[in-house]
């Protein structure tokens, strides 16, 4: 066979190999093409700024919204969702309220939009379930660890060193039930206390836990407010902040709220890294209630600032309707996620269309009214159940 | 047995079905595990983490109403982009094409953001894992648009920087003319040492791209020696063939030293260029007009890559271009003109017309430059053309080298102190006048 021959096979070989690889690389890429051929719009959130068209995706976490399968929680349904526990009577007549935390660590859930990010979590989300109940109830929350590292749940108020859920730790696929008197009343946070400390706390592991005053707090539209951050690139700086777990949620789901009623915050800074977190209401001032342990309010103002684990309580009532901002007045925060609106509805409902296009056409925001169907309804509930 | 041998011999060379299935089956073999090892990664590293992505911000571009940052994706697999951010702030952002990304893809992300002249920029790029890539902008200036005013501003600059510097250094040709053997010798090895510095000079310049602007997938550094020695290696060769070609129809021009013929020949290259010609000294060197004209070609190509690295200068907003830098890169370049015409100072007399066209030839490439570094800047291409001018400026070093070692005849070319300094003095100019730039 002549040499000419050989050179010819040879090509044909190496032909054949990138035509394979070629394919294959082509077959991959073509996962892109899947979202072309639309047209949006993107950057019309703020006034003066330029609309752009474009072919290809947009990236906007202050107006997308995650699909719920993978998000990491839903906030509007944390907003006003109180876990009260499984209520029975003891014999001697004290309230006793069970609940069932399920710790996990190996699922990864969208934190922003577009971001995955592996999530720690009691019950599936971040931040964990409310607890509440009232002061003088008993109080027995049994974990479940079904992750593959040690878990606790560290409460803070007042109770047994056996109960603080700092030193023993539950062993993966181990359960633990701690049992403890609701005292004093006020709003407080747990979470897991296991080392490294910041990394079971930044990963996830924490949620809100309220005790009632025995006498009750007067009526009002309630909500609970927990202000956290993400670092997705473990650089031990924040990536996303956010109030209830998706930065800008509320931007793109405003919280209804009734005019001149009152209206009652549990917040609580769990930020991980920031020195401080802070939470400035728009338009109005608040009543704060430092830790939630007294009946007075310690401050009347618009603008709170917390270390981590500090929290408080606030209560205010609009006095005009229309759409307010709510956000952490170290811009930063607000502008890596941690913003939301109140949407402030007159009682009739045509007044409330007519503020909304008013709202709308002044900001030139883009929110459809679908937008504001997605939201929840109030579902008003009373300082006690 | 004679015959058996012979066909034996025979055979060793000719190729049988069996040669050829010993040349394709490793071919064959490799792309199925290309195949397999594509189509299955989860069977046969099901445990592995999943590899972390890269993206490598390349160029952001500051207009109306917006900062569109270039990215490309050069990690090690597939890369979903979540999120854009200035100055560490998140903003709502467009993806050109898509925000799948596949290995080495690259987009446009276009950032609609009202941007202020002068101060500096971070654009921050988030990919589906959270993780953050960054590439800062010293001071935002508007991305240059291919107008009327602004191609003939790029032209101007060029002319300043190239042609006009290069174009003075030829008037000092009679001058050279008209110098002892000493002195010229002097020259030579000043020029020698010019373009060793330009030629070192371009090397670090393109490494600093690779090193900064470049991702690591590009393996430019390992790019650049590769790119600069083959451009050397080949030039080399082109110039021996010209050489050989041109002895073949010309008679030589130069009077070589009496003392020179008996002079022993070291270089083996050389020798064998020898035995093979007629004529042992016609052909054993470049001519000088050759040389200055591979000078022109290397420095030409220098002042491409030059011009590019302006232009892109003022695209990436790095430079704010005063006068002083253009008076700096202006005397810089003069040097270079005199690089052109020492080699052909003693030889016959050269056309006015025949010295513009060279000038032309290493200082024009500076507009060119310019233009593409101004309007469609690539790190990847400013990477490769200063490679190349470095590769073709040591070939031109060569020349020189062994022009002088010739003409020298038995002094050498480092026993001869008007070489030495000359070279150590070419180099200190060039030091001396970069300083300005």
């Amino acid at each position: 066979m002549s040499y000419p021959r050989i050179v010819v096979l040879f090509g044909i070989a190496i032909s054949i190999i990138f035509f394979a690889i070629s394919t294959m690389l082509y077959s991959r890429s073509s996962l892109s093409d899947q979202n072309s051929s639309k047209l949006d719009t993107v950057g019309g959130h703020t006034p003066g700024y330029p609309i752009l068209k474009t072919t290809g995706d947009i990236l906007d976490p202050t107006s997308s919204v995650i699909n719920p399968k993978n998000a990491v929680v839903d906030p509007m349904k944390y907003l006003r969702e109180f876990n009260y526990g499984r209520v029975s009577t003891s014999s001697n007549g004290t309230v006793i309220r069970d609940f069932t935390l399920i710790a996990s660590d190996q699922q990864t859930k969208e934190v922003s939009p577009g971001v995955f990010y592996n999530v720690w979590t009691f019950n599936g989300t971040i931040p964990g379930p409310t607890i509440r109940a009232t002061e003088g109830d008993l109080i027995r929350i049994t974990l479940i660890n079904q992750g593959t590292k040690f878990h606790s749940i560290h409460f803070h108020g007042i109770h047994p060193s056996e109960m603080d859920g700092v030193f023993e730790g539950i062993a993966p696929g181990g359960r633990f039930t701690y049992q403890f008197t609701a005292e004093p009343f006020g709003v407080f946070l747990y979470h897991c206390h296991m080392q490294p400390l910041e990394e079971h706390i930044t990963h996830g592991l924490y949620g809100v836990y309220i005790v009632d005053p025995k006498q009750g707090r007067p009526q009002a539209d309630e909500m609970v407010m927990l202000m956290n951050g993400y670092d997705t690139d473990f650089d031990t700086e924040n990536n996303f902040y956010t109030v209830n777990g998706i930065p800008f949620y509320y931007m793109h789901h405003p919280i209804q709220i009734e005019k001149n009623r009152l209206i009652r915050i549990y917040l609580v800074n769990m930020l991980e890294f920031d020195p401080l977190n802070n939470f400035h209401l728009h338009a109005n001032l608040f009543n704060f209630y430092k830790t939630g342990t007294k009946l007075i309010p310690d401050e009347y103002t618009d603008i709170v600032t917390m270390n981590q684990a500090e929290r408080g309580i606030l209560e205010f009532s609009y006095k005009y309707p229309g759409m307010y901002m709510f956000h952490a007045h170290k811009t930063e925060f607000a502008e890596k996620g941690w913003t939301g609106l109140f949407f402030v509805k007159d009682n009739t409902s045509e007044s409330v269309n007519q503020n909304l296009n008013v709202t709308s056409t002044m900001n030139n925001t883009s929110y459809s009214k679908s937008n504001f169907s997605n939201a929840t309804n109030i579902v008003p509930t009373g300082g006690l159940k | 047995m004679m015959e058996r041998e012979e066909t034996n011999i025979a055979n060793t060379y000719r190729i049988s079905k069996r040669t050829i299935l010993f040349g394709v089956v490793p071919i064959i073999v490799i792309g199925a595990m290309i195949i397999l090892l594509l189509n299955s990664p989860g069977i046969l590293f099901q445990n592995s983490v999943k590899p972390l992505p890269k993206i490598s911000i390349e160029k952001v571009e500051f207009s109306d109403g917006g900062i569109v940052a270039f990215i490309r994706n050069t990690g090690p697999s597939n890369t979903t982009i979540a999120q854009a951010d200035v100055n560490d702030r998140i903003h709502p952002a467009a993806i050109e094409p898509s925000r799948i990304l596949t290995r080495l893809a690259d987009a446009k992300v276009i950032i609609p953001f009202v941007w202020n002249i002068g101060e500096p920029y971070k654009i921050g790029i988030t990919t589906d894992d959270g993780t953050r890539f960054e590439k800062t902008v010293d001071s935002a200036a508007p991305a240059p648009r291919p107008t009327v005013g602004q191609v003939s501003t790029f032209a101007i600059i060029g002319t300043y920087v190239g042609v006009i510097p290069v174009m003075m250094g030829l008037i000092w040709y009679p001058f050279i003319r008209r110098l002892s053997p000493n002195k010229y010798n002097f020259f030579l090895s000043l020029t020698a040492g010019l373009l060793v510095f330009l030629g070192i000079d371009a090397l670090l310049e393109s490494n600093e791209i690779a090193v900064n602007t470049l991702a690591p997938a590009f393996n430019a550094q390992i790019l650049i020696i590769m790119v600069a020695i083959v451009s050397l290696i080949t030039l080399l060769y082109v110039s021996q063939r010209l050489i050989q070609r041109a002895s073949k129809r010309s008679k030589p021009e130069i009077e070589y030293k009496s003392g020179y013929s008996s002079h022993s020949e070291p270089d083996s290259e050389l020798s064998d260029i020898r035995s093979s010609s007629t004529s042992s000294q016609q052909q054993l060197l470049i001519k000088p007009i050759a040389i200055s004209m591979m000078i022109a070609i290397g420095i030409g190509l220098h002042n491409f890559g030059e011009g590019l690295a302006i232009g892109a200068a003022v695209l990436l907003g790095e430079v704010a271009l005063s006068s002083f830098l253009i008076l700096g890169f202006t005397l810089h370049n003069t040097t270079e003109g005199l690089a052109i015409v020492a080699p052909m100072a003693k030889s016959r007399r050269i056309p006015v017309t025949k010295l513009m066209i060279m000038g032309l030839i290493a200082g024009g490439p500076t507009i060119i430059g310019a233009w593409i570094g101004g309007f469609l800047y690539s790190p990847i291409a400013t990477v490769i053309f200063l490679s190349i001018g470095a590769g073709a400026i040591f070939q031109v070093v060569y020349s020189i080298a062994a022009w002088m070692y010739h003409t020298n005849g038995s002094r050498g070319l480092l026993n001869n102190h008007w070489i030495i300094m000359g070279f150590a003095f070419g180099m200190l100019i060039m030091y001396l006048t970069g300083l300005l730039v």
